[in-house]
Order: structure tokens, then sequence, then C-alpha cells
């Protein structure tokens, strides 16, 4: 029997909700429903930060805290999960302390998403220098002070433990059950197995699977498209495992980029830089690599990695599982090899060889959170080169002549880069920009393949300089 | 009462650093922003836009969408009365609805309130528009070519004589200046001369536009909204709208930033025009993709500049020329961005020339110093370019030709006692100007000139029974004016900080006062305060004289008591202010202290600003190493909140420098509405910003206050391009310059 309602922690207090618009997003339930208006709207599509809240999760046993966009954050994920909010703190947490003593605030709409942001990090107990805290508060845009208070009032936060905290009433949300809210025409869908999640899909396959709702969000605020029908991934149990084996990976389509940001940086540290610049720190606490597969854009992150890296990936429909290359995935433009019903179920990354070589990188206009103009991963194995890259083409895309081409050296490859590839022009770069930085990539990847002079090619720059 | 700048005065409570009233409220989710307040029965609103950058607009039909089921109002052009309007507010008019034609992207043609938001906006889909589409421009210098389509039939270009008799896109010609250009060219041995480009910036504030407006059936009205002036928002709301300006009283929100952006009316008087015929409260918030594409943005701009100097770094002659687009109405802030150009120097030999210019769109606003960074930009490039071609260090070059205490400006007044002079020397001795730079980076120096405004203003200052104080302002608090208005009535009455609550009064409570603008607030607003304050200290003495029985002149007022003074005062222990305020009822009635004002004599402010970048030669992606703010702040009475707007006004500057614009498409579409795209600094795109304060106190305030809040954003276009330029080996002329732009540069 599924349950019909949702369950979670505000706060440390529960609450059960039966009527669940499935499009409602936790800003809203927040703002427009509970009337608390304490979480701000600055832009309700993942960009500003002012809607953070805190989202806690049981994992392996232990209480964790991430901050989320609550604007593209949907009702239907929050099952098993505690929200704690701006107004849940009482005015003397240290974060907000000190950010009243150091001024922090100057026209104060920022504050809230802020006060959660740095709550996330302040429960993590751990020391952070300057540079640290500035990653971690990149998905948080303040207009206002040019951000050095914040910083400043972050750093001295930090230095006051937590309150220790019990998982215990948390713990006891966490169940096997399928969740269906509604009815066949408009639903809630939430799956506990991997079984239950094939059925429900092969049963609706009009109906939308929503991972982190990083992109299906947008689609509700900021495409007013109307989706009735959702199917939501994060309880699928199987779809969340992680396993580090001695072949390789195998990632759940459902592991989130700051999940798997650990077990890669374990595979390569470069596939760990690339994933901890994708989007901000909210975004990669719900984005997952599944859904930067399955969405199938031309400019997502993970994809030319994994294909350079060799990935396969598993797709289920029905009873029925079948295992592609990634590269085979990415037909045209907005169409990939995915039947109805159909989705990824998991992703399998070989182990690379101990001699061969493996770099990524993400050339975007700013550091963090923001789009690539171009994204460019090298492999180079025994067996040859596996080269690919996103922003190039319609899809993220290999490039096999430039492949082909290195035997006869660097001249010839950069040639090939442009038979390759015929980039288009558009506000974030133009074509001849992407087809220069990629020859630079390129380059830059040989060099660093040789030990050759890695202080030249600074493009994996680090953030701040100076401290 | 006279007003009398002590310089050296010993201050008590100003310059020290207390908690806002507002501290703790921001940090807790309790300070309700525009878009926090509800009203019983509120409606939703939204409003439909143009999807065309220009068209005429032949029919609107509303009739399908009045059909649905919880609409409750549409209105159009039709529920404005376009023939009642004061000319001068024709343009906010056809800006907030539009009439016979659209005129950019995002341009408004309706607004529905319904019961809630997925019904407005299905709404919006049945409303039928008739748009015959019309060729666009969006660039400035094609939009004054002769071939350009023109905007409006009836603009023929200003300021020029004789009067052009064909309709064209320049709305205006300004000129400023003095002596002899050309003269002064022939005397120079060296001249650069230089085109520039800006991109348009957007505010960026991260509180979308918001109001709540509510009119009864008697035709009294409330609203409540985030402005930088409701005194403002009421005049032209109640007057779009055919309303008493008695009769609409508004309140101002805590307010999410503005910059500039929020000194005009874009929603409320249609959210008033809304409740009128729905008869129910409605609410009406931009999404950030609305704010983008029909906010007000600044200008985008043309720059040319041509300086000649003699060996010894003398400039003979400057000219320069500017072209800002203002949208699709004329009012670009070309006229301030002409006289602020060259305002740093002494010059003999100057002329500017400025043209305001329309183009299909979003009306711009006001953005922090308006028109001053572009020009800055163009002017403080060749300045350094000078420096270089004359060997010499670019602040010295300033230095030798920067205005001073009696200086001509170009635009025609003689300036006062000011800090250029200092804040250049500081910046020669900062130890951020002698670090030794690396490979790829490079240092860039630059100046900038903001006037501040005064203007009118109203405070009342209420004396309560326990001695305690409410301080009612009229100017929105966007950056901690509160806590400064706190801290000089704290100091003019000798009490504590703690016993002043400041509150911003609502449209009914107080006299008329502008906008929160111009870096006005704390000289305007702070000089009204103070006069409010003898006013009420007057008052206070006078009861302790009633109470002693000796003549109101033989009471002086000293550290928080009335004081017998004088030879027959008598010998009375003082009396507190609490004493006084304890005894009111039975001495006279109520005590408060008033001003009406319209504040003069707001003193101009400089700046200085250094930076270092490096830039990749691989990608042209530019970081920031170090910042340093210098600037004259004439007196900060909250001195952290002085740092706040230099370090504020420089991080915009550097997004702007670095990365921010707006980009069009071919079909006259933004295509980058939406913080990811339009992409404003983050944390970790900016260094820790250095700042120093000036103190060269200005004559015009009691406490010898300058405005600081926009002089931050002038420099930085300059300063980083100097940086950029030097590290790249390449002059940039085009603002941003984003890493496929430096990467042009470098690859030449
Ligand atoms: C502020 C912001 C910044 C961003 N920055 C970046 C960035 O730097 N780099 C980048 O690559 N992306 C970025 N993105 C885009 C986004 O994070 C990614 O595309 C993300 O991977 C989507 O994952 P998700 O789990 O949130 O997917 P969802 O939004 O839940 O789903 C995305 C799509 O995939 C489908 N889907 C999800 N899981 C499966 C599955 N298992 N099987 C089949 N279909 C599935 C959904 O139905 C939907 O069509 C950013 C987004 C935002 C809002
Ligand atoms: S409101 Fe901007 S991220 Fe949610
Ligand atoms: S204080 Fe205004 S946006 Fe941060």
């Amino acid at each position: 029997m599924a349950r019909a309602c949702i369950r979670f922690l505000r706060n440390g207090e529960p609450v059960t909700l039966t009527d669940v618009p499935p499009m409602q997003t936790l800003l809203d339930y927040l703002r427009l429903t509970q009337r608390k208006t304490g979480t701000k709207e600055g832009c309700n599509e993942g960009d500003c930060g002012a809607c953070t809240v805190a989202l806690g999760s049981i994992r392996n046993g232990a209480l964790v805290y991430e901050p989320v966009n609550a604007c593209i954050q949907l009702m239907g994920q929050l099952d098993g999960k505690e929200i704690i909010t701006v107004e849940d703190l009482d005015g003397n947490h240290p974060v907000q302390t000190a950010l009243v003593k150091h001024h922090a605030s100057q026209c104060g709409f920022c504050t809230p998403g802020f006060v959660m942001s740095l709550f996330t990090l302040h429960e993590k107990a751990a020391k952070q220098t300057r540079a640290g805290v500035n990653e971690y508060l990149a998905g948080n845009l303040c207009r206002c002070t040019g951000y050095r208070p914040i910083v400043d009032a972050a750093l001295e936060a930090l230095n006051t433990p937590p309150a220790p905290r019990d998982a215990a009433a948390l713990a006891a949300l966490q169940d096997a059950q399928d969740i269906f809210i509604g009815d066949d025409e408009s639903f809630i869908a939430s799956p506990a197995s991997l079984d239950s999640l094939a059925e429900i899909y092969e049963s609706f396959p009009d109906a939308t699977l929503v991972a982190g709702a990083t992109d299906v969000g947008l689609w509700i605020t900021k495409q007013m498209r109307t989706l009735p029908r959702l199917i939501f991934l994060n309880r699928v149990r199987e779809l969340q495992a992680l396993h580090d084996g001695p072949d390789g990976l195998e990632i759940g389509a459902g592991v989130t980029y700051e999940q798997a940001e650990e077990a890669f940086s374990a595979l390569h540290p470069d596939m760990a830089r690339l994933l901890w610049r994708i989007g901000s720190k909210q975004v990669r606490a719900s984005g997952t690599i599944g859904g930067n597969i399955a969405n199938g854009s031309p400019i997502g992150d993970t994809p030319p990695a994994l294909i350079a890296l060799g990935a396969t990936i598993e797709l289920r429909k029905g009873s029925h599982t079948r295992r592609l290359k990634l590269e085979d995935f990415f037909i045209a433009y907005g169409k990939q090899d995915r039947q109805p019903g159909e989705f990824v179920s998991r992703i399998f990354v070989p182990k690379i060889n101990a001699k061969a070589s493996f770099h990524a990188y993400k050339i975007s206009k700013r550091f963090d959170q923001d789009i690539s103009a171009v994204c460019g991963a090298f492999h180079f194995a025994a067996d040859g080169p596996r080269i690919a890259f996103g922003g190039m083409a319609a899809t993220p895309k290999r490039a096999r002549k430039t492949e082909a081409a290195l035997a006869q050296g660097l001249e010839a490859a950069l040639a090939a880069l442009a038979e390759d590839f015929t980039p288009l022009s558009d506000m974030r770069a133009s074509a001849e920009y992407r087809l220069e930085t990629a020859r630079a990539l390129l380059k830059k990847a040989l060099m660093e393949r040789d030990g050759l002079a890695l202080t030249q090619t600074r493009v994996l720059a680090a953030r701040e300089v100076v401290l | 009462m006279p007003l009398d700048a002590k310089p050296g005065m010993d201050f008590k409570v100003i310059g020290t650093r207390p908690v806002r009233p507002d501290g703790i409220d921001k940090v807790t989710g309790r300070a309700r922003f525009g878009a926090d307040f509800n009203m019983p029965g509120q409606l939703t609103g939204r409003v439909l836009r143009s999807p065309h950058a220009h068209a005429r607009v032949k029919s609107i039909d509303v009739s399908q969408a009045l059909k649905l089921q919880g609409v409750k109002a549409v209105v159009t052009r039709d529920d404005f009365n376009a023939d009642a309007v004061d000319p001068a507010l024709m343009d906010v008019l056809v800006n907030v609805m539009a009439r016979d034609k659209v005129l950019y992207e995002g341009h408004a043609v309706a607004a529905v309130a319904a019961v809630d938001a997925p019904t407005a906006r299905q709404a919006l889909k049945l409303i039928k528009v008739d748009y015959e589409i019309l060729p666009h421009v969006t660039d400035v210098e094609e939009a004054m070519k002769p071939s350009a389509p023109v905007l409006h039939a009836d603009m023929f270009t200003d300021g020029v004589e004789p009067r052009p008799t064909k309709a064209s896109n320049i709305a205006s010609r300004v000129e400023f200046g003095h002596g002899d250009v050309e003269a002064g060219f022939q005397q120079a041995d060296v001249i650069v001369e230089r085109e520039f480009r800006t991109e348009a910036a957007h505010q960026g504030y991260i509180e979308p536009h918001a109001v709540v407006a509510s009119m009864g059936a008697d035709g009294y009205a409330e609203m409540w909204c985030c402005t930088q002036g409701h005194f403002m928002v009421r005049n032209i709301s109640a007057h779009l709208n055919g309303v008493d300006v008695s009769k609409l009283r508004v309140t101002a929100s805590e307010i999410g930033g503005g910059f500039g952006g929020k000194t005009t009316v874009f929603l409320e008087p249609v959210a008033l025009a809304l409740s009128r015929k729905a008869n129910r409260p409605v609410k009406l918030v931009m999404t950030r993709d609305e704010v983008f594409r029909a906010s007000g943005p600044t200008s985008s701009s043309y720059v040319k500049v041509k300086i000649g100097a003699k060996k010894d770094g003398t400039i003979t002659g400057a000219y320069a020329e500017l072209a800002y687009q203002g949208g699709a109405f004329r009012g670009s802030p070309v006229d301030m961005g002409a006289m602020c150009t060259y305002a740093c120097y002494d010059l003999k030999n100057v002329q500017v020339v400025g043209y305001d210019v329309v183009v299909n769109r979003p009306k711009q606003a006001a953005y922090r110093a308006p028109g001053a960074p572009q020009a800055a930009f163009g002017v403080e490039s060749v300045i350094d370019e000078l420096a270089q071609k004359l060997g010499m260090d670019p602040i010295d070059l300033r230095l030798k030709n920067a205005a001073r205490d009696g200086t001509k400006s170009s635009y025609g007044p003689t300036f006062g006692p000011n800090g250029l002079i200092q804040t250049l020397e500081a910046a020669k001795n900062h130890p951020n100007y002698k670090v030794k730079l690396g490979p790829h980076q490079g240092r860039g120096v630059a100046v900038g000139f903001w006037f501040n405004f005064g203007g009118q203003t109203a405070v009342s200052m209420n004396v309560n029974i326990d001695g305690s104080i409410a301080l009612a302002v009229g100017t929105p608090d966007i950056g901690g004016s509160r806590a400064s208005m706190g801290l000089m009535a704290a100091e003019e009455l000798g009490i504590a900080y703690d016993k002043v609550r400041t509150i911003v009064a609502d449209t009914a409570s107080l006299g008329f006062n502008d906008v929160t603008e111009g870096s006005r607030v704390t000289f305007s607003s702070g000089l009204a305060t103070v006069q409010a304050a003898r006013d009420a200290i007057k008052k206070m003495c006078g009861r302790a004289a009633q109470m002693w029985g000796i003549p109101e002149d033989a009471v002086e007022w000293k550290d928080g008591h009335a004081h017998p003074a004088g030879a027959n005062a008598g010998n009375f222990p003082p009396m507190s202010l609490a004493d006084i305020a304890k005894d009111a009822g039975n001495t006279g009635g109520p005590i408060a202290g008033h001003c009406e004002v319209n504040a003069e004599g707001a003193g101009i402010s400089f700046a200085t600003h250094l930076v270092d970048v490096e830039v990749d030669p691989q990608t042209g992606r530019t970081q920031v190493l170090r910042y340093t703010v210098i600037q004259d702040a004439g007196k900060a009475i909250h001195p952290t909140y002085v740092e706040g707007q230099y370090q504020g006004g420089a991080a915009q500057g550097v997004g702007w420098a670095l990365n921010e614009e707006y980009i069009y498409g071919k079909d006259g579409r933004l295509q980058n509405a939406g913080f990811l795209d339009y992409r404003i600094p983050v944390c970790s795109d900016l260094p820790m910003i250095d700042t120093v304060i000036i103190e060269v106190p200005n004559p015009g305030h009691p406490y010898g206050v300058r405005g600081v809040g926009e002089t931050g954003i002038v420099p930085p276009l300059g300063a980083v391009g100097n940086a950029v330029s030097h590290a790249c080996g390449h002059r940039m002329t085009v603002v941003p310059m984003s890493p496929p732009r430096s990467l042009k540069a470098i690859k030449g």
C-alpha cells in the first residue's frame, strides 16, 4: 500500500501533508501557504540564494544539513527530510550574532539566505579558510556589501562549535514505503525502490521524472510549464547507491554532485574539481549525475568528462535493463536514446589505467556559478586518446578526428578540432572563442600529460589568488 | 540656527559603530520587504508585456480574460486618462502602460488581478493584442544614424540651433566647458585620442519590485511598496490615476537594494488602478525576468575622449563626446555624465558634448552616480595612457592636474574644500600601491567624482515621556541610514544612541521628502535631524526656564542637560532631558522638534581607486587580486556603513567592468534576463576590498558630512580597465572586459 502523504520535520517538529499540489515549490509553501516570509524570493530560478534553507537528511545514519534553494525545491522532494529556515533560528545563533556584529547586512535582503548557507557550514564543525568560505557562498548573491563583512562574520561564527543534534526524529521518518498522492491525472509519486519506479514510470510514461529539480524546478518557475504528474527519484534506494569497486565506480543516477565529489576525487582530481565548479553549493546539493546526463544538455558539465573516461550507463524500462556507452546516448540536440518509460538507473565509470592520464577543464566567464562556454575532457590511455567536449556541438561529443590526428602531432590535432566541431556563437561565447579555448585546452592537457610548464597554463586558476 | 561644521570637533557618539535598528530583524527574517506584506482579500496581479522591441498596438481585446473564473480586474491604456496627465509625467505614464506603441521588449500592455497567480497567468494568455511590428534599434550608435528607425515622430533634438526639422532618436544635445580646446591641443606635446564603449548594466538589487495597493470604495487608498522614495510613489501614482495626493498613503517597506533603480515607478500606479477596479487589495511582484526586461538598467554608451598635455604633465586641452541611450524615452543621464567627465581635473581648456539618445530598450533608471562611470572610463583610460606616454606615475599625473579648493569646474561651479588631493596622496602611500606584480598582472588607478544631492527633506522628532526619542524620517533606509540619523540625534541631544528609535514614516505622517538618491540621505535627513534636535533643544530649554522661572536665553544645553547659564541665571542643578520630558504635560504639552528644509550645500565627493588584476592569457579571464577604495566622506557618521558604501560601489563597478552586460539579439530581445546569465559578482569574484576614509569636512553640513553612496562606482571601470590593459599589453576600450574580449585583446 502506498502512503498518501509526505512527512518531514520542520525544525524538529513533524509535519504531515496529504494535499500537495504536484508543482508546489518549498518556497511557495513557506511564503504563500505558511505565510512565513522570512525566506526571500530574489529570482525564483536557483541563481541568487535568497531563498536558501537548510535541508537535513539522514546519510549513513548521520544527520547532515545542506543548503538548498527553496524556490526550485519541490514539495515532493521533502519526504523524510528536515527543513530549517531563517525563522527557526532564534536570533542568537552564532552565525546570526556574527553577521549582526560585522554589519554584514546592508539592505539585508540577501541575509536570510546567507544565514542559512552559513548555518549548514557551521553544522559541519570544520575549520575553514577564507577561500573555503568564498566557495561555500558562491550560490548566495549580495549586491550591496562586496561580501567582505559577510566572510568576516562567517569566519568568526565558525569558531563556535555547533549545538549537538539528535538524528532520531528524522531517522524515524525514513521508511521503504512508496508514496502516491493524487489521481491518475495529477499526482506526486515517490517510489522507494527501483522496481516500484520502473512499474509506475511504465504505467505513466508521460509523467515527469524529478531527481534534483535543478532543471525541472525551472520548467515550473521560469518556463511556467504545467507538469501534473511527477515521479520523484530521491527516495529510490538503489538510485542513491555509490559503489567504488575494483573496476570502477558504479553511481546510482540519483547521486548528487555533492555526494559524487568525494568518490570522483579518488578517481581523478580533475573530475572532482569539475564537479566542484558546477553551479553552487545549493545546486550541487540537489542536482544529480543522472539528471545531468538525462537532460541531454549540450552544456552539461559531467557528460564530456564521463565520455572521455569511457563511462557506460544502464537504462531500465519495466523489467528490461540495457547498457549503453554514454557517448551513444546523445543522438542529437534534445534527442537521446531513451524510450518512453525508460530511465537512467546507473552510471559505470571505469578506473583509469595507472599509466593513463586524465584532464578536465571548464571554461566559463566566471569561476563559480556559471554555465560552461566550453568544457573539455582528455583521457590519454594506452589504447589511444579519448577526447570529448561540451559546448562545442549540439550534444556532448567526442572529438574523434582530433583523437586520430594526434598521432600526427599537435598541429594536426589542433587543425582537426575545427573538423570535429563547428560551434555556435551565443551570448556565452562566440564560435571563435569556443574554438580557440578548445585548442588552448587541448594544448594544456598535452602539456600536463607530459609534465611540462604547468605554471604557464592557468585555466584552472585558483579562485582567489591573494588571501 | 547656524550650521557650523567644526573641524576637529569632539564627537561623543558620531564615529562609533553601533548595531543598527534593523540589525537583528535582518538576520531573523523578521524584516518585512516589499513582497512580504499581505492584506486580507488580496488579489494577485500580473502584467502582460510586449514580446516585440517596437510595434504599434492596434488593438487590445481583454474580453476573454475577463470571462475567466477568478479574474477580478483587467487594466490597459484605456484605464489611464492621458489628457489629464502633466506633460512632465507623460513618459512615466507611457512607460508603466504602453499607449499607441510598445517601445521595447517587456513594455507593459495590460495587467490583471485575479484570485491567485495561476489564474492571473492564464488570464494574460487570454488577452489578445494585435501588434503591427515596426523596425527597431537597440544600439546607441545605430540609433543616431539618419537611417535608423525613429521611435518618436515628435522628437526633434533639443539644444541644437537651428532646431532640426526632421525627427530623430537624438533627444537633446548638451555642452559644458570653458576656454579654447583647440588652442589647448596646439600647446600640447602629447595628445591621446580614443573611443570607448560600455554596455548597459543593471542595478541588480536582489529584491524584485513589489507593491500592495488597496483602494476602498470611498476612494481612499493605502500602498505598501519597496521604493527609494515613497513620497514620489504617492505623488505619481495618485496623479496618474487622477486621485488626490492626500487620499493615497504610502508606506515604504524595508528595501532590498535599489542603487537608483527604485527611484521611479513601474508597478505602483498599475496596482492602484487594478485595486480601484477590483475593489480589493492587489499585490504585484515582478519576476526576475521582468526586473531585467522591464525595469531600468543604466545607459549603454559611446564615449570619445581627447586629451593633450605638456611634457611635464600639465593638461592643456581636454575634449569629450558622449552618447548615452536612455532606453525608449528621453532622459539618459548624459547631462550628468558630461558634467562629471572632467570634474576631477583643474583645466583651462575643456569641452564636453553629450547626446541623449533613445533606442528600443527599457527606460533607463538611475544607477549609482548615474552617467559618471561611463565617462570616467574613457577619461581615466586616456589619462593612464598619457602617463604611459609621458613616462609619469599615473598618480603623479593626476596630482599635477587635480581639482582643488577653488578650482573652476568644467561644468561651471567653483569647488569648495574637497579631498581629491588627499585621496591621491593616500593612494600613493598605500601599501597596496607598492606590492610587486607578477607575470600577466597589471595595476590600475582611477579617480572619480560625484556631485551629491540635497533636496526636500522633512523630519520629526518626538521627545517621549521617559526621555527616549522617536525620530521619524521620510527617506527609505537602504544601507543603515536609520543608524546614522540616530547617531546624529544622540550626538546633538547629548544622549545615548540606544535612546533614539529612528523609523521611516509613511507619507501621511511627514512633509514631502525627496527620494533616497544622489547620496543625499545622511547629508539631508542628517542635516534636518540635527536641526530638528536643535528645535527640540530650544523647546526643552524653554521648559527648563519656565520651571526654574528664569528667562529662556539664560538656559543652555550641554551633554543632554539644560543648564542655567549667564550671570543672573541662578544656581539650579542641571536638568536632564528625561526630567524635562517627564514633566512636559505640566509645562506646555508634548515636546517635539521639526525640520522642513530644502537642503543645500551637499559637498562634492572624490575618490581614488587602486586595483591589481591578473589576466589568464589562455582564456582571457580576469581575476581581481587587490582592490582599494580611498574616498572623502567629509565626516563618517557610522564608519562601517561608509566603508560598506565604498565596498559596495567598487564591487558593482568591478562586476560592470568585467562581466555584466545586457545582450540583445537581432530580434531586439534581451538574451540574458536572469542572474545566471547576467552574472553579478559572487564572493569568489572579489578580493576583500580595502577602504580608506578621508575626512575633509563639508562646510554645508553641521557635522561636515558629504554623501558617500555613489562616488564609489565611478572609478572602477577606468581602474580595472587600466589594470587589464597593463596586464594584457593592450588598451581596453570596451566594457565589460569579459574573457572573450580580453582574449581578443591579448591575441591582438
Ligand atoms: C543555478 C544553477 C546553476 C547550474 N549550473 C550548472 C553547471 O555549472 N553545470 C551543469 O552541468 N549544470 C548546471 N545547472 C543545470 C543542472 O544542475 C543540471 O542539468 C542537473 O544535472 C540536473 O540534475 P537534476 O537532478 O537537478 O535534474 P532534474 O531537474 O530533476 O531533471 C533533469 C531532467 O532529467 C530527467 N531525469 C532526471 N533523472 C533522470 C533519470 N534517472 N532517468 C531519466 N531521466 C531523468 C528529468 O525528467 C528532466 O528531464 C545549473 C542549474 C542551476 C539552477
Ligand atoms: S529565489 Fe533566487 S535562488 Fe531561489
Ligand atoms: S545586503 Fe543587500 S543584497 Fe546583500
